[in-house]
């Protein structure tokens, strides 16, 4: 169990929870040793500071609360915003329509449903209370669902739209369960906030107190980052052992929610996604977690199964799997790792520089440990001090690296990139033009819906089909050096001779 | 009050309507524009949302160099709502400067800085003799994505353009939104290069080679073309005020040779360009494109032979997909959804051109609908057997109905180059249409 000095006890009674840079002293903006930060941190010196030069990153509402909470299966979300806010989501039919019929349990029949009360100029200036209630009805009447998620947003915020007194009003007449949601882009810097505001809807409105423990059940959190074929891979090792996983919030029923309590423990995927959930579900139904390890690279699999087996009596049984697991696995992996010795310098090792979550900061290096590659340097989305311990753990198992603490910011990952020279450069679509370059450059991680082995990531499978992937970026590197030398930079020569990478208000005044 | 009627009170709750905010469609515009840099005066959502809600719906594509997560935002927060959010642009404007490489910048302000009254035309300002840079003053809440279409360039228009001496068979083309008409990159090219071949030159506007000096172009055309029955009217209005260009609106893009030879005949005839000029172009183009399309006659006759077809897209894309599908390759119009929510003006007009000068002995039923439940439901009571839709219909049931994604949102598909547009475009839809129905015979 994570016993980091973050975290008052959360209160259901409000209607939502302080943002985390209230909550954990969170901050999206930090250069230096991860030692430093840690240090920084636990102090409780780690301050936000202003950025002169920022670019577009997600907000807590489209970081990406509105996807998650469109492939919650019997609800319906009401994205209470300008049709804008909620665009990202209209790929919402297709997200799971990817993946052959059947496979892990994908049902035949399913449906996702969304609405936008599409704020407009009139509602700006009257207030919109009576278009959302209209909203909540119309979803009632259509879809019958379980649950209406209603998304609050940056208009609905400043226009101060009474969304709960509309909830307090309407909820008696419709059957669903009415759950708020206030993430309000402009509440917080840190889109992990994003998190926490949508766990404290969960605990507030939709767990319900336990009818019976079911001590075979573990609750795991999955990320957009995840994929179909990781759920497979965490269902097939739990369910070897007679456990079952109740994967939320993406494609899961609203029963899946209300029974959260009644699971033997919450498990992290990504600990930083998760905390808000775990904490709550502790403190009010009595569901112990851990947040780390997660399940990402042998050995942490290992470890996360060992400590799931200890929350449900399952030592033993764990034991047998991981002893049967690794006769299959690890002779695959240790290919791989001969396969990185051999490409890199002798006595050093391959370079890589991800760009990580702070979850994923703490579940991927190691991995690279575990790998035989090397990360020096780490760009992470946000810091706080909810994982300080965790953060401890990881850096005896790694030793010191660079921290680069940003949300997104693409040009400060050019920078970092360009200026590092990694080996590979671990890249996805918000990273802007770092993927240009002479030397290594794959994909961090693929998404949910994506069926293929290929990307699987968690698990034994997954260390195997990750470090498979990895390994290909050695071999062809003609895709980032053709567009590097044909198209154009979009930063300029003085950016890339700046010392640090990145440009803070105070430098620029 | 009966529920049923409360919801009337509000037509414009919907769920999945085809189309972002305004301020997303003058993003994606100012992206389209080379060498342009949006800023956006905004939350810090609002473009990274567009990457998935714009940029991918429109065809899977990636953002260019300054989309996405390369756009400078002033990612405002609940204390710029108390106190303002213009030094925080004043300082991100400075700084973009030194660190971005465009020889556009612009400034694109959302829902905050609207909602508490910044002043961003009064910041934008003072750096106007330091670099071309505009403002665009748009709000998600003012309107969808076509709309910011407009609304950008009205900035253009009132900020940066100066009057130019008319240059001879110069036209610009206006009205294909970038990402909502999720061909407009092909489409763009063909326009030029068929208006090449009777010696018209088209400015295009987007993805030309020297972006600003397009936009600064636009004065001296002799003629603005409008590929849409109401997208962009409001800018060529602006333009013949302002200009004195006067400007024609061709309602749809053509596919295939009928209606692009019209197309050709009709701008031999605005400009004036010799008879014989425009009919040896379509001499020749006709019969390279009928010639070729004899190889597609097996599998049509074998696969969708007088196929009940549905079109579900934007105006422009239904009524050009419409009229090609039923006019040239004997399919028949069973049912259109428009599914871009144009003015209630332009229906009428819409409707006729859907239902007029058609080939076949039945005429579609055409519906405005944008609502994706509602479109649904609306399928459920047509049997097709061909469906032109939004990826949105993709897992639907249909049937027996072959299926290819036309419109806006389309994530099943990659749009780099494709278009259905001109003489070769009718070959191109054959293909991406007929490639349904492929299999040994």
């Amino acid at each position: 169990m994570s016993n980091s000095e973050a975290s008052e006890p959360i209160d259901l009674t409000t209607s939502s929870c302080p943002n985390r840079e209230q909550r954990a002293n969170g901050v999206n903006v930090f250069y230096g040793k991860a030692t430093e930060m840690v240090a920084t941190a636990r102090a409780g010196k780690l301050k936000h500071q202003e950025r002169a030069f920022q670019q577009t990153s997600g907000c807590i509402l489209n970081f990406y609360l509105t996807v998650r909470v469109s492939t919650i299966r019997d609800a319906v979300m009401i994205v209470h915003a300008p049709v804008g806010c909620s665009s990202s989501a209209l790929g919402y039919r297709e997200l799971f329509k990817g993946i052959p019929k059947g496979l892990g349990g994908l049902p035949d029949e399913f449906e996702f449903h969304w609405l936008t009360t599409n704020l407009n100029e009139r509602d700006v200036v009257y207030g919109a209370a009576d278009k959302l209630k209209a909203a909540i009805h119309e979803a009632q009447n259509r879809y019958n669902p379980k649950a209406i998620f209603i998304m609050a947003s940056c208009t609905s915020g400043v226009i101060g739209e009474d969304i709960d007194g509309v909830v307090a009003d309407t909820q008696p007449e419709v059957s669903a369960t009415i759950v708020p949601v206030h993430c309000e882009g402009t509440k917080s810097r840190l889109v992990q906030t994003g998190y926490d505001v949508f766990w404290h809807a969960v605990l507030k409105y939709l767990v319900k107190p336990a009818r019976k423990k079911q001590p075979d059940l573990v609750n795991i959190a999955s990320m957009l980052s995840y994929t179909w074929q990781d759920r497979m891979e965490i269902t097939r090792l739990l369910g070897k052992v007679g456990l079952r996983v109740s994967f939320i919030p993406e494609f899961a029923t609203i029963e899946q929610f209300e029974q959260l309590s009644e699971a033997a423990v919450t498990a992290p995927m990504c600990p930083s996604y998760t905390d808000y959930l775990s904490r709550g579900l502790e403190q009010e139904h009595n569901v112990p977690f851990f947040l780390y390890p997660s399940p990402i690279g042998i050995a942490h699999t290992d470890e996360w199964l060992r400590t799931i087996a200890k929350y449900t009596g399952k030592e033993k049984e764990v034991e047998a799997l991981i002893a049967e697991e690794h006769v299959e696995w690890v002779p695959k992996l240790e290919s791989i790792q001969k396969e990185f010795k051999e490409l890199a310098p002798e006595g050093d090792k391959l370079d890589v520089l991800g760009s990580l979550g702070q979850g994923r900061l703490l579940t991927q290096t190691p991995f690279f440990n575990e790998l035989g590659v090397k990360a020096t340097a780490a760009i992470v989305q946000d810091f706080d001090n909810l994982v300080l311990d965790e953060m401890d753990k990881m850096i005896a198992e790694t030793g010191d690296f660079d921290v680069l603490v940003n949300t997104f910011q693409a040009a400060e990952v050019a920078h970092i990139a360009k200026n590092r020279a990694p080996d590979i450069v671990l890249s996805c679509p918000f990273q802007g033009s770092a993927y240009k370059r002479d030397k290594g450059m794959t994909r961090i991680h693929a998404l949910r819906g994506d069926p293929r082995e290929w990307s699987t990531q968690a698990g034994y499978k997954g260390a195997v089909a990750a470090g498979n992937f990895l390994l290909q970026s050695t071999k062809n590197k003609s895709f980032q050096q053709t567009m590097k030398a044909n198209t154009e930079e979009t930063y300029t020569e003085w950016w890339f001779k700046k010392a640090k990478p990145v440009y803070l208000k105070e430098e620029a005044a | 009050m009966s529920e049923a009627k409360v919801v009337e009170l509000y037509p414009d709750i919907a769920e999945a309507p085809r189309y972002s905010c305004a301020l997303a469609g003058a993003y994606v515009t100012a992206l389209a524009v080379n060498h342009t840099a949006p800023i956006l005066h905004s939350g810090a959502g609002c473009g990274i949302g567009q990457q998935f809600g714009m940029n991918y719906a429109g065809g899977m594509n990636a953002a260019g160099r300054h989309g996405n997560t390369s756009t400078p935002c002033s990612c405002l927060v609940e204390e710029h709502v108390v106190f303002g959010g213009e030094e925080k642009l004043r300082d991100l404007i400075a700084s973009t400067l030194k660190v971005v490489k465009a020889d556009l910048f612009a400034v694109i302000s959302g829902c905050v800085p609207s909602l508490i009254g910044d002043d961003v035309a009064a910041v934008v300002k003072e750096f106007k003799d330091q670099t071309n840079i505009i403002h665009v003053h748009t709000a998600g809440f003012l309107g969808n994505s076509y709309l910011g279409y407009d609304h950008f360039f009205a900035a253009v228009v009132d900020q940066l353009l100066t009057p130019l001496p008319k240059k001879k068979k110069l036209v610009n083309i206006f009205g294909l939104v970038p990402s909502q008409h999720i061909q407009w990159k092909g489409h763009l090219r063909v326009i030029k290069a068929l208006l090449a071949k009777i010696g018209v030159e088209a400015n295009i506007l987007f993805t030309e080679l020297d972006g600003l000096g397009a936009l600064k172009q636009i004065p001296a055309a002799e003629l603005n073309l409008v590929f849409s029955p109401w997208v962009g009217i409001t800018v060529v209005e602006k333009l013949k005020e302002k200009f004195e260009t006067p400007y024609e609106v061709i309602p749809f893009v053509p596919v295939g040779p009928q209606d692009t030879t019209s197309f050709l005949r009709q701008i031999g005839q605005l400009l004036h360009i010799p008879q014989k000029t425009v009919e040896t172009v379509v001499k020749t183009e006709e019969w390279d494109a009928y010639n070729t399309a004899e190889y597609f006659g097996d599998l049509l006759v074998i696969g969708l032979p007088n196929a009940y077809f549905g079109v579900i897209a934007d105006s422009g894309t239904a009524i050009g997909l419409t009229r090609y599908g039923t006019n040239e390759i004997g399919l028949l119009p069973e049912l259109v959804i428009v599914s871009d929510n144009p003015p209630e003006e332009s229906r009428e007009n819409i409707t006729r051109l859907l239902t007029e000068g058609l080939a076949s002995s039945i005429k579609p039923k055409v519906i405005f609908e944008t609502d994706s439940h509602k479109i649904k439901l609306i399928l459920q009571k047509h049997t097709l057997q061909l469906l032109l839709a939004s990826s949105l219909e993709k897992h639907l049931p249909r049937g027996d109905a072959g299926f290819l994604s036309v419109s806006f949102p389309s994530f099943d598909r990659l749009v780099l180059d494709r278009s259905y547009a001109g003489y070769r475009g009718g070959l191109a839809f054959m293909e991406d249409a007929g490639s349904q129905f492929c299999g040994p015979l």
